[in-house]
């Protein structure tokens, strides 16, 4: 499957959605319960959630802005483009970039939860994983950006370390 | 074959278009469209003018007989407009405009 710039946008997006806000939800619970099946339980019910947020949220809002570039092209053609190639094409973009984005936010949101999906349990590993993910997603983002790669690498771990800190700091509270 | 006032229409072997359309589809997918129809032996599309939203295109066809409702109708289906027909060469041979006096003045 090849990605466009504005897919691509989804796919970034999406995952660092996915990927955080899920982290967030592992780390918050893991401070109240180590059972695996309350941090998956909890973890997958997030990436459930945002995944179709984020999807329909993109459907929403691609939806709008197609069907406004539709009917700009429509009063400079003086017709209706309904049932046309050009018609058929805006949806399959909207379709397409709804799934991208929800799609991304779900696989990403399995990234920290595999180590509970899997039994090992550890907030660590999930920060871990997290991390290397991000890593992977600056290169890619370096790359459809046309971007020096430890510039956007640089960017996405430094967002992830942040928001990771963030959790952190308020989990510390939590146990004071 | 199409029948005009009782009569058998005459092959079509050239068609020149002046066409209106948005600038998705590009123009080579549009000539590409053109080009895979029955009976089309060739297509060339100029692009002489380009405004935010659309773009005006001359589309030549050529072919032993082309089916000129299926040439409007692929423009169409591609959200093109036609908005005239510049030159049209029908008949057992292609036969080139000539110049008159009043073209040479």
């Amino acid at each position: 499957m090849s990605f466009n710039i504005e897919e691509g946008r989804y796919l970034i997006l999406g995952s660092i959605d996915g990927l955080l806000a899920t982290l967030g939800i592992i780390l918050g619970v893991s401070v109240v319960s180590a059972s695996n099946l309350i941090v998956v339980s909890a973890g997958f019910g997030g990436a459930i959630a945002l995944a179709l947020t984020n999807g329909m949220g993109s459907y929403l809002a691609e939806s709008t802005i197609e069907h406004g570039k539709l009917v700009k092209t429509e009063r400079s053609l003086l017709r209706k483009l309904n049932n046309t190639y050009v018609e058929s094409q805006s949806k399959k973009r909207i379709a397409k970039d709804a799934l991208t984005h929800g799609g991304a936010s779900f696989l990403a949101s399995l990234v920290p939860l595999a180590p509970w999906i899997l039994g090992v349990g550890s907030a660590f590993v999930s920060v871990v994983l997290s991390l290397i993910t991000l890593v992977a997603l600056g290169m890619y983002s370096g790359y459809i950006s046309r971007q020096n790669y430890i510039m956007s690498v640089a960017k996405m771990v430094g967002l992830g370390t942040l928001i990771i800190i963030i959790v952190e700091l308020l989990r510390i509270v939590h146990l004071v | 074959m199409t029948t005009v006032i009782g009569r058998e229409m005459s092959q079509i072997r050239r068609l020149v278009l002046d066409v209106l359309k948005p600038h998705e589809p590009t123009n080579v997918e549009v000539a590409s469209a053109i080009g895979d129809l029955q009976d089309v032996d060739g297509v060339n599309l100029s692009l002489y003018e380009v405004d935010q939203q659309t773009e005006n295109v001359k589309i030549t066809v050529e072919g032993t007989n082309v089916n000129y409702d299926l040439v409007l109708q692929t423009i169409e289906n591609l959200g093109g407009v036609v908005h005239s027909v510049d030159e049209i060469i029908a008949g057992k041979k292609i036969v080139e405009e000539d110049e008159t006096l009043h073209d040479r003045g």
